[in-house]
């Protein structure tokens, strides 16, 4: 069972700061984080803070895909966005799982997770929150646009924590991690791919066909046309 | 397992509205009143102006057609809501007395929100600006003795004491000094985040109703004593409102709004004395629960949050509750007397540096006179005392009751 959202409840712990108060009962050290991985010539709490900014980025991108899923009019986009949601699901479990083999809280959310989580908070909000101006075709350009965005990170996220791998001294962390990045790595490169290639395709369909939206064209024959992209 | 509110039905938005004359509620009679009756009213009357103001500015933050309606809708109602609790007021309650009753509700519930708090820091918050708002109370009731020859223990019905707190001018602080650190939404207590957006709602009702009423007053020592605490007002508002964390999306925000809400009307229903008040706390806390499921909609629609993933499994068990906190406040009083803040720590005031922002900015607000301090020694100079309504000698020394020889 996966946790998408950390709570006091599902046992979510940070660092305090300045301007970041933190229950005593939640706290932890940099000291502790870093004992997490705790590998010669690794600076262990940084590594740390990096897997659970990358295991907030896959937990937004579930609420993302869920989002855009039950909100697209296009049967195809909503049926991948499920399926790519699902991975991502599979993805925020594969990271709690390399955490908690390591010794750690996967609910820990550092510094650098809140930072992610406010980025794609704001990528959300930006294809609901700003669409009052947008027809239905813009408003699914927006999400798949989103989607990019936030796949684009992911890829990045798993290609650096992959070349971040192998740099580490041979154990049981090395295992842990390189079996994580087997698992995802493919499905992160499909992702992108497919949201590079889909963003591709619907802005040429729209650029060069007679179904992109007109001012003239009614509210349903949009949705039409919507409903038969990509089919 | 406690009450779940998501699991109740509750009333639809849609069929939430009321006619005008169901909104023109009979007032309660303010000689008779329960004094904690008068508190509930004014703390749900600051809880729903929170609301809507609230709703504003999310509205203001988005052009989405359905979520603009959605929160439309909402916000019409708790204006509905606001003038009910708000109209049981009385026309003859006067500003003053109204004031004591803000202030009553301040120290009652700042105390019960900390006696009840289980994050340490967050109770050090409450605990800081408790000694304020009692000291408040105690210069507002001068007042009302000095320009109304009121005796404010019949507002209080004694259940509060009225003896010095922390006193008001040293109150003024650098602007620096108000902000405080904000609790992570992930780790936070659910309890914490609900004591927070009450307290948050609740001062910043007071710090509007000094805002404007302030100048109801002809006489100049009113209105320096108005404009003198609506600025400490400001800071506590500062203060609390700086402990809630931003990371927090508009819809998770107003899912929160919704749940609190919930909460404190089902709160008020527990305790209410008078069975027609009651029935308005109980109808209310039914339609919050429509308006929490109708937010829980747009947080699952348009975040793809459950909205159990932010929400516990039931409301807290405890109700909030106004009762008496006199042994507590003078805990707090003895113990924290000197506190000061510097920046977002708290300190001894013994501990700040002598050319601290602190002292300066004292000699600034306080040269040519502290309007809360003129009113004491005109209530002494008329009356050769000062006005109280204590269990017993103040706890600290130096502001027990100065005898005229």
């Amino acid at each position: 069972m996966t946790t998408l959202t950390p709570t006091k409840a599902t046992g979510a712990i940070a660092q305090p700061a300045e301007a970041l108060y933190i229950d005593p009962e939640c706290q932890i050290s940099e000291n502790a984080v870093a004992h997490t991985i705790d590998l010669p010539g690794v600076n262990g709490a940084f590594v740390a803070d990096v897997i659970s900014a990358m295991l907030a980025h896959e937990r937004c991108g579930a609420h993302l895909y869920r989002s855009v899923a039950s909100r697209t009019n296009n049967p195809m986009l909503e049926r991948r966005y499920k399926e790519l949601g699902e991975e991502t699901e599979h993805h925020v479990e594969v990271l709690e799982q390399l955490v908690t083999s390591a010794g750690g809280n996967p609910n820990y959310v550092s510094a650098m997770a809140r930072l992610v989580e406010g980025t794609d908070s704001k990528l959300l909000e930006s294809t609901f929150m700003l669409n009052g101006a947008a027809d239905i075709m813009t408003e699914e350009l927006g999400m798949l646009d989103a989607v990019f965005l936030a796949e684009s990170m992911d890829h990045a996220n798993w290609h650096t924590f992959a070349a971040l791998v192998d740099s580490l001294p041979d154990g049981e962390i090395k295992n842990a991690c390189a079996a994580a990045v087997a698992d995802v790595e493919d499905q992160e490169d499909e992702h992108l791919d497919w949201a590079r290639s889909t963003k591709r395709r619907l802005v040429e369909l729209q650029a060069t066909s007679a179904i992109a939206a007109k001012a003239e064209m009614k509210a349903e024959e949009m949705l039409a046309a919507v409903r038969n992209w990509l089919s | 397992m406690g009450f779940n509110p998501l699991e109740e039905r509750g009333i639809d938005v849609e069929d939430q509205f009321r006619n005008w004359s169901e909104l023109n509620v009979d007032p309660y009679d303010k000689v008779h009143v329960d004094p904690y009756t008068r508190a509930r009213v004014i703390l749900m009357n600051g809880i729903e102006v929170e609301s809507i103001i609230f709703s504003h500015q999310v509205s203001r933050h988005t052009d989405n057609l359905e979520i603009r309606r959605a929160l439309a809708l909402s916000r019409r109602v708790d204006q509905q809501q606001q003038k009910v609790v708000n109209g049981l007021n009385p026309g003859d309650q006067t500003p003053l007395e109204t004031t004591i009753g803000y202030e009553q509700v301040a120290v009652d519930l700042t105390s019960w929100l900390a006696r009840h708090e289980p994050d340490p820091m967050l109770k050090q918050a409450l605990d800081f600006a408790l000694l304020e708002d009692f000291d408040h109370l105690y210069r507002y009731a001068d007042l009302y003795d000095l320009l109304e020859e009121g005796d404010a223990a019949d507002l209080t019905g004694s259940l509060t004491e009225i003896t010095p707190g922390r006193p008001t001018f040293t109150h003024h602080r650098h602007p620096y000094d108000t902000v405080r650190g904000h609790y992570s939404t992930h780790t936070v207590d659910p309890l914490s985040r609900l004591h927070v957006m009450t307290i948050t709602a609740g001062e910043q009702q007071t710090m509007n109703f000094y805002m404007n009423h302030g100048t109801d007053w002809i006489e100049p020592l009113a209105r320096g004593l108005y404009a003198e605490i609506a600025q400490v007002e400001e800071q506590h508002v500062t203060h609390y409102e700086s402990l809630l964390d931003p990371l927090d999306s508009w819809l998770k925000q107003l899912v929160f709004h919704e749940y609190n809400e919930v909460y404190l009307y089902w709160s008020m229903m527990q305790q209410e004395s008078d069975r027609r008040i009651k029935q308005i706390w109980e109808l209310h806390c039914n339609m919050e629960i429509g308006q929490l499921h109708a937010a829980c909609e747009l947080l699952r629609r348009y975040e793809g949050v459950e909205p159990l993933e932010i929400l516990p499994p039931a409301l807290p068990d405890t109700p909030v509750t106004f009762e008496s906190n006199k042994e507590y406040v003078r805990e707090i009083l003895a113990t924290q007397y000197d506190l000061r803040t510097d920046g977002t720590d708290y300190v001894n005031v013994g501990d700040l540096p002598k050319d601290h922002r602190y002292f300066r900015f004292q000699e600034t607000v306080n040269a040519g006179g502290v309007p809360s301090e003129m009113v004491i020694d005109d209530e002494r100079a008329e009356r050769d005392r000062d006005y109280r309504d204590e269990d017993g000698a103040n706890p600290i020394p130096e502001l027990r009751q100065i005898v005229a020889a």
